[in-house]
């Protein structure tokens, strides 16, 4: 074992190093170029005995991804933003091909307005189309991750590409000290590819196409495909126990911080979280029951391992770092779902946005949503979903808004 | 006869625009990028024709050379990496009147907006389609793109890159209904300016190839060209790109070239061992996509309801 600073970046291309990785389809998009530069140099250098190709878009690379993992090779790539977005047609169809594969997204928000700093609307847009979902708060998880995400999706219970998120900016050029395996025991934890039934055999040719099909044998491949990434929590499990035999490290599908009397809980996915248990800290501090999940596995969603953590408690502020415009946030919606008509169960919900485009949310606004939750809990009553916003941050935006009527006006004025 | 005509007019222009009137914010690019100078260029265009302002769109994509748009003081669209032809073609669809430029790079066209680009040329929209090949991803920091050279190191390919580049110009010219292929180098400002002008000038999808600059990521690139003026063959005809002694000074090699003529315009474009700079192909004639879009414009609702009530009369029995 080796323990090195890396960024997120750096700890996702050793992970697909680890990983032996053989081929490799690229192409740039900020913030998640450095991972496929630093293959790419590593294959240039011989340092690392795997294919990187680029390709003219993030179309074309998700499509030869999930192609060459049904030729029964090992795939890993990376992408962010508009790139993932613009691969959308073609994860919906990979992942019904069933041709497992890692892809490390770097969040970073959508346009329009234009943004190259991070949250979670990337990730959210892929969440129905058969990728599995893992999602990290430091630097190391990236590594462990990708290295568990092989497992979960090469097993053959699963057979399904899975998606390791990490957020730009704040792990992708964030440097910690990151644990790097021995390569042996990778190997040892991640053995070789086995494609089995999906390998390309002289002596049993069969079609990969897939064809078009009505009603109710389409139903039946959809569904196999929600059973199959069902299968995923148990199998993830099994992985997590591997894992944690192997490096030491407990991986589990929801991350539990601080929970055991809790009678508030924050639920949030991603890096955030290390602010979020930050702030639970100086909360306990001050008296109050409070604690945190992270979900870690997003697809397959642990419902039961949430209701689990949640039985019993008061109150939940659900942080959701991205909007979905006319409902408000996904993981909330997800959440209440997942809680309703089972015994006891917190009644109070209450939904945050925060972090949108790269803003920050402080320790200060985790107090205050913890405030608010215990308000809605006295009154019996959750009130409407809320943006994380500052006055401040609000005079600002009216103040660049008032130069810009300005200057319009002024331009109007021109003969 | 001397003097004035007899039948002579003073129109007096109620607007006059000066250069200031296209400007736009400060550009960002770094010093001596040659995108610089193809912008200087534009803006003398549009006062030279004396477009208004509120006429023009600029429309880009993503990208170093996509950030143009904020450049204009003119109506701009700054769209998603690879789209800027479909937005122009949208913003021009049923607003023939909007003078359309479009701002892309090799990355921008070649690569992720490839598809768009040859469909644009058969579409052949009227607008002026600016293309900053600086044979670079410049905007995410130095990788390979279709037009980088063999050899050229890059962050994705730090030994190399090995494919041969593409040729912008040959599959240009060999989409079906394309009529206007021009390229310039950006370090020759007259030849920049006289070639913007005519492309703007032709009604119909004017493509222009620019060479351009990107000393911060590749210089080497274009320092030989630069260097050496006799790399470069300056394509001469009446119909062509005007040049001028200075200009011809500078480059000695030099072909009369008749734009009209494809095929010696696709023989210039395959011989890679030179750089044309000139008009390479010019069609006046080729259909123009927008005389279709822009069919039953400034209807009338009582037209518009005649034609439904015409429609759902065909089902009554
Ligand atoms: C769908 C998508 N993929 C990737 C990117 C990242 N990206 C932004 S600009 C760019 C390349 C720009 O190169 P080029 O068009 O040549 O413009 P230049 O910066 O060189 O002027 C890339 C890959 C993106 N914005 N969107
Ligand atoms: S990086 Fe290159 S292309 Fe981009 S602005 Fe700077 S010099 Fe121009
Ligand atoms: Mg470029």
């Amino acid at each position: 074992m080796m323990r090195k600073l890396l960024t997120g970046n750096g700890a996702a291309a050793w992970s697909a190093r680890l990983a032996r990785a053989d081929y490799i389809p690229a192409f740039p998009i900020t913030p998640q170029t450095e991972i496929v530069e630093t293959l790419g140099n590593w294959i240039d250098n011989e340092q690392l005995p795997a294919r990187m190709v680029t390709l003219e878009s993030e179309h074309s690379m998700i499509t030869a991804a999930g192609a060459a993992a049904a030729t029964g090779v090992r795939v890993f790539s990376a992408t962010s933003s508009q790139g993932l977005l613009y691969a959308m047609e073609m994860l919906y169809t990979v992942a019904g091909w069933r041709a497992p594969f890692v892809l490390v997204n770097v969040s970073r928000g959508l346009a329009a307005p234009i943004t190259l700093e991070p949250d979670h609307n990337d990730i959210m847009a892929a969440r129905d189309s058969g990728f599995l979902q893992i999602h990290c708060a430091d630097c190391q998880e990236v590594l462990d991750s990708v290295l568990m995400a092989y497992r979960l999706g090469e097993d053959e219970r699963v057979r399904l590409p899975v998606m390791v998120n990490q957020d730009g900016f704040y792990l992708s050029f964030t440097r910690e000290p990151v644990d790097i395996p021995d390569p042996g025991a990778a190997a040892r934890f991640l053995p070789d590819y086995d494609p089995e039934n999906i390998r390309f055999r002289a002596s049993a040719p069969v079609s990969q196409a897939v064809a078009v099909l009505g009603g109710a044998p389409y139903s039946y491949f959809r569904y196999e495909s929600h059973l199959a990434a069902r299968q995923a929590l148990e199998v993830y499990d099994e992985v997590a126990a591997d894992f944690e035999a192997e490096f030491g490290r407990k991986r589990e599908a929801l991350e539990a911080y601080r929970t055991e009397d809790a009678e508030y809980l924050f639920v949030q996915l991603g890096s955030f979280a290390t602010k979020a248990r930050e702030a639970v800290d100086r909360l306990r501090e001050a008296g109050w029951a409070v604690g945190l999940l992270r979900p870690r596995l997003f697809r397959p969603l642990p419902e039961e391992k949430i209701r689990q953590a949640l039985a019993g408690r008061k109150g939940v502020a659900v942080i959701d770092q991205n909007l979905s415009p006319g409902r408000g946030g996904v993981l909330h919606a997800e959440l209440a779902s997942v809680l309703f008509g089972h015994a006891d169960m917190p009644s109070i919900l209450v939904s945050f946005i925060g972090g949108l485009g790269g803003r920050d949310i402080s320790t200060e606004e985790f107090f205050e949503m913890a405030r608010v939750t215990r308000r809605a809990v006295e009154d019996g009553k959750a009130p409407p979903p809320r943006l994380l916003y500052t006055e401040t941050e609000l005079r600002e935006v009216r103040k660049l808004q008032a130069i810009a009527n300005a200057e319009r006006a002024d331009l109007e004025k021109k003969p | 006869m001397f003097g004035l005509k007899a039948d002579w007019s003073l129109d007096v222009q109620d607007r006059y625009f000066t250069i200031e009137d296209y400007e736009g914010a400060k550009p960002r690019w770094c010093t001596g990028c040659g995108d610089h100078g193809v912008l200087t260029a534009v803006h003398k265009v549009c006062r030279e024709a004396q477009l208004p302002p509120e006429k023009i769109v600029a429309v880009s994509g993503i990208g170093c050379s996509s950030r143009l748009p904020h450049y204009m003081g003119t109506y701009g669209f700054h769209g998603l990496h690879g789209r800027a032809l479909p937005f122009a073609s949208g913003v021009k669809a049923r607003r023939p009147d909007l003078d359309v430029w479009v701002a892309t790079g090799d990355g921008d066209c070649f690569s992720i907006g490839g598809c768009h680009w040859v469909h644009a040329l058969r579409y052949n929209i009227d607008m002026t389609v600016l293309v900053f090949d600086n044979a670079v991803y410049g905007l995410t920091k130095k990788q390979s793109s279709p037009t980088s050279p063999v050899g050229l190191k890059t962050n994705t390919h730090p030994t190399g890159a090995f494919l041969p580049p593409l040729n912008p110009l040959t599959v240009t010219l060999g989409v079906s209904n394309v009529s206007f292929v021009a390229q310039v180098v950006d370090w020759n400002p007259l030849l920049v300016y006289e070639t913007i002008k005519k492309a703007h000038a032709h009604r119909g999808t004017s493509f222009v190839r620019i060479i351009q600059r990107c000393p911060v990521f590749v210089e080497e690139v274009h320092k030989d060209l630069q260097n050496d003026p006799s790399q470069i063959l300056l394509l001469k005809h009446e119909n062509g790109i005007p040049t001028n002694e200075a200009v011809e000074r500078i480059y000695p090699n030099q072909r009369e070239h008749d734009p009209s003529d494809w095929n010696a315009a696709m023989e210039i474009a395959r011989n890679e061992l030179q750089v044309p700079c000139g008009l390479l192909y010019h069609n006046p004639d080729a259909p123009v996509y927008d005389d279709w879009s822009s069919v039953g414009m400034g209807m009338s609702d009582e037209e518009k309801i005649a034609g439904i009530n015409k429609a759902l009369d065909s089902f009554s029995i």
